[in-house]
């Protein structure tokens, strides 16, 4: 062992030889170190590698050796030309965004709502800097979007981590899953990381993708910030602050087309009805007898309940039960005989235009796929087949693209000023992602339509109300 | 091994303990017909689609009373880990271009026919038939064959009974329980190499401490990851349970382990050769070479009074660095251990490697702080090689024997003494 301190990179934390406990607790006091006995050393994540670094050299004046990853002493990971070959030029909102994050220290979060052009942003601030960046994102789609985008701007063919391929490079793009898997391998590698989507960031698992890497410049990009207060916190943590926000009422009409949205209730048919009523007695019997049992019980302790068969057999089986009516009933919501007929109808109606269809299931996609015989856009889908459905549709070959969740973020559909919503989540964040899809301004300033269309009498209509208590989805009628 | 959502355990709030979702010989004896039958689905399914299989097998477990849907979940994917399913990517890629560009032109596709919009679907659908030369309910049933749930199955050879699929669940089920573990301690009396091996192979780090005495030597190995030092991570859940795989074959092991529970709860887990769980794998082999195996049996035909000799019941640790010396060798009356090790190879690489472990290991006093003059050395080779062998590890200064099947044990002891 050397007698200099020195630090290195070990599976997505530094660690730090040679350091006396006097000294750490002086000139490292903001830094979450700990004392790792299995190696006689100080950790920390590694994303306090750069706080270490400066810490160290202000205390030791250069009398360490740093030795943080295999790339340490490579070139072109600390710093690399990044040619603009761009021809565009920033907008005001986008400038100013791009301000934001100069000024605050080029460590924060970037709140736009989709269609805004947060991926200019962020290649602006990928040419300011000059130096090894990750993307990360949460799709395959958008991975190659990423790279095809830094490749035009930049004329970069940046690396790729995910879908099968592994080719780390200076300018890499990967997403979340592989990010957090493949970190404590990579973490060392970048000195600025993107985080597309952020959002996504929040979960313990992915956090780790921010925790393993060392990089000092931190882009966070997001339409919508996490609903609750912990998790928002978490991102601040893993990224930094909120440096630039702007809703999406501020956007619209300007740098996002106008739209309206429209609430389409259509019926069960009797023999549906009748099925759909029948579980829905089944459950509600079921939590009748579970409170007569225990009062606190909610539906959602159906689940763990369904397990205990060796404690509570009886339970646990009749708690089985309510599941399957449970999963019965949404499927009669999900694939109601009056959605596809009403989907004809909106065909017709916009039988000249582009139009997308969001679904709750992967099923009902390739259903509405089958019947009508257009494309569906799935997580199944290979690169070259979602590239040739996307471009397909992008010309106008193609009229309608079904997707479940694929399309709910990032991916580039152009000028779509129709979409329709057969099913899906109560939650907000895929309902304004979803919106975002057909908000982006096109030539023409054509108002944008966004038809929900909804079972009557089902927890659909719940699921609905609670999207609509989104801002942007309350205000537009 | 299943996925974490397949996973049933059970919370003991009061031990604070955990305990994986098994089936019993005597309480769960109904699960036996049923894992027949299970497996003949599967065996006379080739040709259904996956979810067509996974359906009966819901069927088939529904019967019993109180199987919650995990458990049906994790047959499902133990019986498709046996499976080969057929999928034919481009071909259903090709299928779907071409029913999607057929029909491109046609938009919309309505029921029937009205006004402008007389493209009906019977009627495209027949053309349809025509031009790609398939009848429909064929080309419906292929065109998204590719997707996971649809894919057919091609074959199912495994020589699984259906005892050993249910042995295969509770492992599986004790290995689930594992991926909320955020560190894993083994007590071991047996197989130290084997199990540090794994443990290595599994990317764990450890910490190794001698709990008993040199003559009876029992190690507790602590496994966890860099994070771990840290915070509470279950990052290495999946590298416990693949340990705990390799572990079911050893001897000798006791495993506790620390999982993260509701509300972040620290519970412990159980698990040991007690619990009658069989391994995939087969014990380890009794020797690294045909050397050491001669050394052995040389020992055991004329030991030497008052020594005691034991195959790799000894490790060496340094940080993160562990040495297992092939044998040791035990006097009481002295207080004297002596590690030996059989240089069994002869490969440039092999012996460059021996040399600098030794270096490394044999100037350092052992874990349980042992008294450097307690502890002593001695290389064993081949006595055709023992010239060549005693240049090379000159600089180590440690006796070295040359070995052949004359040689007796009495002279190992004599040169220690030297």
């Amino acid at each position: 062992m050397s007698l200099r301190p020195h630090v290195d990179f070990h599976q997505g934390t530094v660690r730090l030889f040679g350091l006396s406990a006097r000294f750490v607790e002086k000139a490292l006091t903001d830094v979450p170190l700990v004392w790792d006995e299995r190696e006689d050393c100080y950790r920390a994540d590694a994303m306090h590698a750069d706080a270490i670094r400066q810490g160290l050299e202000h205390s030791l004046a250069g009398r360490f050796d740093w030795r943080v990853g295999r790339d340490a002493g490579a070139a072109e990971f600390r710093s690399l030309a990044v040619n603009d070959l761009r021809q565009v030029t920033l907008r005001g909102d986008q400038q100013q965004a791009v301000k934001a994050f100069e000024d605050g220290g080029r460590r924060g979060l970037v709140v736009m709502p989709t269609g805004t052009g947060k991926t200019v942003v962020a290649i602006e601030l990928m040419i300011r800097c000059q130096c090894s960046t990750l993307v990360v994102v949460p799709v395959r789609d958008l991975m190659y979007q990423w790279h095809a985008k830094i490749l035009e701007a930049t004329g970069i063919d940046a690396g790729l981590i995910g879908d099968g391929v592994h080719r780390v490079s200076p300018i890499s793009v990967t997403t979340y899953d592989s990010a957090a898997i493949h970190m404590p391998r990579i973490g060392d590698r970048f000195q600025m990381i993107v985080f597309d989507e952020v959002h996504h960031l929040a979960g313990p698992w992915r956090s780790d993708a921010a925790r393993m890497s060392i990089a000092a410049i931190r882009l966070g990009l997001t339409a919508t910030l996490p609903g609750d207060d912990q998790r928002t916190e978490r991102l601040q943590q893993l990224v930094g602050p909120t440096l630039y926000q702007q809703s999406i009422a501020e956007a619209s009409g300007k740098s996002l087309a106008d739209y309206s949205v429209h609430r389409i209730a259509v019926r069960l048919t009797d023999d549906e009805q009748q099925r759909y009523r029948d579980y829905s007695r089944q459950i509600q019997t079921f939590v009748y007898q579970q409170r007569e049992f225990d009062p606190q019980f909610k539906w959602d302790d159906t689940y763990a309940l369904s397990a205990a068969t060796k404690q509570e057999p009886d339970r646990a089986r009749d708690a089985v039960i309510a599941m399957r009516a449970f999963r019965l009933k949404r499927q009669i919501e999900e694939h109601a005989d009056a959605k596809l007929r009403m989907l004809e109808d909106l065909f017709r109606l916009h039988c000249d235009e582009s139009v997308i269809v969001f679904t709750g299931s992967n099923v009902m996609a390739r259903k509405i796929s089958t019947r009508f015989l257009v494309p569906c856009l799935l997580s199944h889908c290979g690169k070259k087949e979602r590239r040739q459905w996307l471009q397909g549709f992008a010309e106008g070959r193609y009229r309608v693209l079904v997707a479940n969740r694929v399309l709910d973020e990032g991916v580039d559909l152009p000028e779509v000023k129709t979409a329709i919503v057969l099913g899906g989540l109560s939650s907000q964040r895929q309902a304004v992602q979803r919106l975002g899809r057909v908000l982006r301004k096109g030539t023409g300033g054509r108002r944008a339509k966004l038809y929900e269309v909804v079972v009557e009498d089902t927890r659909e209509v719940t699921r609905s109300r609670d999207r609509r208590r989104n801002e942007a989805y309350r205000q537009k009628r | 091994m299943i996925r974490s959502e397949h996973s049933i355990v059970e919370y003991d709030f009061q031990r604070m303990i955990v305990r994986p979702d098994r089936l019993h010989r005597g309480t769960d004896a109904d699960y036996l017909p049923t894992a027949k039958q299970m497996l003949r689905i599967y065996r006379d399914g080739i040709g259904s689609a996956r979810q067509t299989l996974h359906g009966r097998i819901e069927t088939c477990l529904n019967r019993l009373p109180g199987c919650p849907p995990r458990r049906i979940a994790a047959f499902c994917k133990l019986l498709d880990d046996q499976s080969e399913y057929h999928s034919d990517r481009k071909a259903a890629l090709q299928l779907r271009r071409q029913v999607f560009d057929f029909a491109a032109d046609r938009h919309p596709i309505v029921e029937y026919r009205e006004g402008i919009f007389d493209n009906e679907m019977h009627q495209v659908r027949s053309e349809l038939a025509e031009t790609v030369g398939r009848p429909w309910p064929e080309i419906e049933a292929d065109l998204f064959s590719d997707v996971l749930e649809l894919q057919r199955l091609e074959s199912f050879e495994t020589s699984l009974t259906p005892a050993q699929l249910l042995s295969a669940y509770n492992v599986a089920q004790t290995q689930a329980a594992l991926y909320r573990a955020t560190r894993v301690r083994v007590d071991a009396s047996d197989d130290f190499k084997t199990i540090v091996r794994h443990a290595k192979l599994a990317g764990l780090m450890h910490r190794i401490d001698l709990v008993s005495s040199a003559k009876h030597p029992r190690y507790r190995f602590i496994f966890d990851g860099p994070q771990t030092a840290l915070r509470q991570s279950t990052r290495y859940g999946v590298r416990f349970a693949t340990l705990a795989d390799k572990l079911l074959a050893l001897k000798g092991w006791h495993l506790t382990a620390e999982i993260l529970g509701p509300r972040k709860q620290r519970f412990r887990m159980e698990l040991s050769p007690a619990d009658g769980l069989t391994s995939s794998l087969t014990a380890p082999d009794a020797f690294d070479s045909s050397l050491e195996a001669e050394v052995d049996a040389a020992w055991q035909k004329t030991p030497v009074d008052g020594w005691i000799w034991q195959r790799e019941s000894q490790l060496l640790v340094r940080g993160q660095s562990v040495m297992t010396p092939d044998f040791s060798l035990y006097n009481q009356q002295r207080n004297l251990l002596v590690y030996v090790e059989v240089i069994g190879f002869w490969t440039p690489e092999y012996l460059e490697e021996k040399s600098r472990r030794l270096k490394e290991f044999a100037s350092v006093p052992p874990t349980d702080s042992r008294p450097v003059e307690t502890t002593r050395w001695l290389l064993i080779v081949a006595k055709q090689q023992e010239r060549d062998l005693r240049q090379r590890f000159a600089d180590l200064q440690l006796p070295i024997i040359g070995f052949d099947k004359h040689t007796k044990p009495q002279s190992w002891i004599d040169a220690i003494d030297e």
